[in-house]
């Protein structure tokens, strides 16, 4: 029985380690950009979440669309007007550059809202049900659901709309893209800017079900990228699939070997997998 | 003697052979031309060669000994350098240094002193025609002269059998002529030389001999004249109907 | 070697000597703030080793400080080592770790590497955080030293040490070697150069050196704890102050310590949490507008905004 709950915990949570692997892998996939930032991101939507929910009373599922929107015109203008210049760096300047902005963007988070830790706590957090012996609190399993219809809309506006497609072409072939005469600043900002609402998004959720403060983005960055990687960098399947796997182990590495072991397992394996099968479980071969 | 022995070599990528059971010898001395249609796996075979890419099948023998295994560093201190038929300059180091780095590790290790490599180095860019850029940043180098400094990069090694692979693209006709003399004052100073190339006239100038790739399996060699008039090569470069209609 | 090296050498030997003399002249907090600039400074030229003159870019360098910090730490605590065999020791120990994760990790392209290392990085410190001997969560406590000055002449010494190393490689066929390595490793391999070899040792050494920086640290601090020696913000600083000064030059990350130190001092006492928002600040303009460093913008002479409006173009979509 213990095994089961173990097993849903961790699928539950895999599920919002998926959006936000998801969010690095498009922003990989397209322009090769290993997003630091993408922690922050995560901050910024638990932290707007907070805002909304404590000043006006908004509920944070219904003040999603909202977050999301936000985030994805912070990232559109990020890309447009910073990262574009740099797109054609070196790897590692590039590394820096998201660095230097994540610093930047905690470091005011830190001004705004303190480093005191917040959470989001609206009447229902507690409530759960029970099935078959297993308890499943009601956020977790709506987090899940969100999860998963967010993922499934992302999927739907790549494959089946003109931006899917322009975003699409310009990752597989830039100058292809460009001469076809698709704005690839435009579309770089657009990806970025999706990158960054499916971060707003996890955070969002993140936030309701644990405590946040401005450095709460930074082990996530990480174990997004474990996960983008996991699942194969640039796809959009392998994410989810990802997700659920870290999700797993962690959950299984905090109730049967110890709490504060979980993270070193995450970063172990991402070196692991990196060294041995960087392409990851659903990765195309890497150009 | 025979300098070079391949024996069967090839190379599968998948499904797909791009080099399939060649076997050829390389005397010492003489220069050997390559010819042959887009992707029939000329740069291919010279990458199985130095090491770059494991083989599928088959061996090759340096002075008898098999190379096959080694990896690129190895086979290039051995004495066998190449030249890419994309350049790959170092851009942040002049042209000096670039060449300078050959004559760091090449053949035997190469130079231990930067000075003595130094001066091996200017002796190269002389014999080469590029003394005069010396100092100059790779990055700001045109075309020819950046083919040129990848030759001098590879001569700088003090090779025994050298690759060269399409290093006459993009140059004009006088600038052909005088790397077809460039090479073959490269075999005077006791190289073996392997040409790969598309340019007919040069190739023909200045091969001894020339082999001929198809589909990754070679199809004939033989002297220039052999060579280039034979229908089967003419028909895998230009088509069956065009051989068919010039031999009608 | 050329007059102008021999120069450069004695010029370097001078510089050595003068900050001996320091002591006598500089005020205590001075001298606390001189230990920490060495330290920063010998990060810096350790990262540049690998970074700089390689072109492997490693964002995991934070794990050989801790792993020297520590391993003296433990000697020093748990098996009252004298410190002259403590500090060796966790240089010893931090270059052998990067050899043993040098030679897997080498392998990756650019950005693989790059985040190869950070998650070592980070893995170091989540896995002595649950190590006994380590003090876990705790941390650990030094013995106090009454000497402060041991910590300055023994920083300056390794100090020195990178330089020299430094400005050994940049003329040297092993130089040459990485620079070959960093500008294009197959025309490097082609050459003749045994890449695997040479990156190793190039990481190892990078390795040792901020091991023996965070052995002193240790000492120095008298106490440290998993989250403060294993911090991706520290990896970050040794980056930015190579890259500020120039990376793949001698003098590039000295500078850059120099200047970054200094600027974080000033901020620090003026503007308290602002500081690090500067900090942020100043990576993402070095990158935008001098990526190739103050030794460039000192090399090219030209002082103008033409300079910097070029860099800002030169890597647009």
């Amino acid at each position: 029985m213990l095994i089961l709950q173990v097993l849903i915990n961790g699928i539950l949570l895999g599920g919002l380690y998926g959006i936000m692997a998801m969010g690095m892998s498009l922003i990989y996939g397209v322009m090769r950009i290993v997003n630091i930032t993408h922690g922050a991101l995560i901050m910024l939507g638990a932290y707007i979440t907070f805002w909304t929910f404590t000043l006006w009373g908004w509920d944070p599922f219904l003040s999603l669309p909202v977050t999301i929107l936000l985030l994805f015109l912070y990232g559109y203008l990020l890309q447009r007007f910073i990262l574009n210049l740099i797109v054609r760096a070196q790897m590692y300047l590039t590394l820096l550059i998201t660095f230097g902005i994540e610093v930047v963007m905690v470091n005011l988070a830190r001004i705004l809202w303190s480093s005191d830790l917040r959470q989001v706590t609206p009447s229902y957090t507690a409530a759960n049900f029970s099935v078959a012996g297993l308890t499943i609190p009601y956020v977790r399993l709506w987090v899940f659901v969100t999860t998963i219809m967010l993922s499934v809309l992302f999927l739907l506006l790549l494959e089946r709309t003109r931006l899917g497609r322009a975003i699409r072409a310009t990752a597989e072939e830039l100058r292809a893209a460009r001469l076809t005469g698709i704005p690839v600043g435009h579309v770089y900002a657009v990806t970025f800017g999706l990158g960054a609402a499916l971060a707003g998004a996890a955070g969002a959720m993140w936030g309701m079900l644990f405590p946040m403060t401005p450095i709460m983005g930074r082990p996530l960055t990480l174990k997004s990228f474990v996960v983008a990687v996991l699942g194969g960098l640039g796809t959009m399947m392998g994410p989810i699939v990802g997700g659920v796997a870290l999700g797993l182990a962690e959950s299984f590495t905090s109730t049967f070997i110890g709490p504060t072991y979980p993270n070193a397992i995450s970063f172990g394996l991402l070196v692991l997998i990196l060294i041995f099968r960087p392409t990851g479980v659903l990765g195309r071969r890497e150009r | 003697m025979h300098i070079l022995q391949a024996r069967r070599v090839t190379k599968m990528f998948g499904g797909l052979a791009a080099v399939s059971l060649v076997d050829f010898d390389l005397r010492e001395g003489e220069i050997l031309g390559l010819i042959g249609p887009n992707g029939s796996g000329k740069t291919t075979l010279v990458n199985v060669i130095t090491g770059v890419l494991p083989y599928s099948n088959g061996d090759v023998l340096f002075r008898s000994q098999s190379i096959r295994g080694l990896r690129p560093h190895e086979i290039g201190r051995l004495g066998l350098s190449r030249t890419f038929q994309v350049v790959k300059p170092f851009r942040n180091l002049s042209v000096l240094q670039n060449v300078m780095v050959g004559a760091l590790f090449g053949a035997r290790g190469g130079a231990r002193e930067l000075a003595k490599a130094r001066s091996q180095a200017e002796e190269v860019l002389e014999f080469v025609g590029l003394a005069h850029r010396a100092q100059a940043p790779a990055e700001s180098l045109n075309v020819p002269e950046r083919k040129r400094m990848e030759l001098a990069r590879a001569l700088a090694m003090r090779p025994t059998i050298l690759f060269l692979d399409e290093v006459m693209a993009g140059l004009n006709p006088a600038e052909i002529d005088e790397a077809v003399g460039l090479i073959k004052r490269i075999r005077d100073r006791g190289i073996t030389l392997m040409v790969i190339e598309h340019v007919m006239k040069a190739i023909r100038n200045v091969s001894d001999r020339i082999m001929v790739f198809h589909h990754g399996e070679k199809l004939t060699e033989g002297s220039p004249e052999e060579v280039l008039n034979n229908p089967q090569v003419v028909s895998a470069y230009l088509g069956r109907r065009y051989a068919e209609q010039a031999h009608a | 070697m050329s007059t102008k090296r021999w120069v450069s050498l004695l010029a370097g030997l001078g510089m050595v000597l003068l900050l001996g003399i320091a002591p006598e002249i500089f005020s205590a907090f001075m001298i606390q703030f001189l230990i920490n600039l060495f330290m920063m400074a010998i990060l810096a030229e350790s990262w540049n080793l690998i970074g700089g003159f390689t072109g492997y870019a490693s964002f995991g360098n934070a794990a050989f400080f801790g792993i020297g910090a520590y391993t003296t730490g433990v000697l020093l605590t748990r098996a009252a080592f004298p410190f002259a065999v403590a500090l060796p020791a966790g240089g010893i120990l931090a270059m052998l770790f990067g050899v043993a994760v040098g030679m897997p990790v080498l392998r990756l392209k650019g950005q693989y590497f790059a985040i190869a290392t950070l998650g070592i990085g980070e893995t170091m410190r989540e896995v002595v955080y649950n190590m006994e001997i380590t003090g876990a969560g705790t941390g650990l406590v030094m013995p106090i030293l009454r000497t402060p000055l041991t910590f300055f002449y023994v920083m300056l010494a390794i100090l020195a040490a990178a330089t020299l190393v430094n400005w050994w490689v940049s003329e040297s066929r092993f130089g040459y070697g990485l620079i070959a390595i960093r500008e294009d490793e197959d025309a490097a391999a082609a050459m003749g150069i045994n890449t695997p070899y040479y990156k190793t040792i190039a990481f190892a050494l990078s390795a040792a050196f901020a091991g023996l920086a965070g052995g002193v640290y240790a000492y120095w601090i008298t106490f440290i704890d998993p989250n403060a020696v294993f911090r991706m913000t520290t990896t970050i600083q040794m980056i930015i102050m190579a890259v500020f000064g120039g990376s793949g030059t001698v003098l590039g990350p000295l500078l850059g310590a120099l200047v970054l130190s200094s600027v974080s001092e000033l901020l620090a006492t003026q503007l308290a949490t602002l500081g690090e928002l500067f900090y942020g600040l100043i990576i993402i303009l070095v990158v935008l507008f001098m990526p190739k460093g103050l030794s460039d913008l000192i090399r090219q002479r030209v002082f103008s905004l033409k300079y910097f409006a070029r860099n800002l173009r030169e890597y647009r979509i």
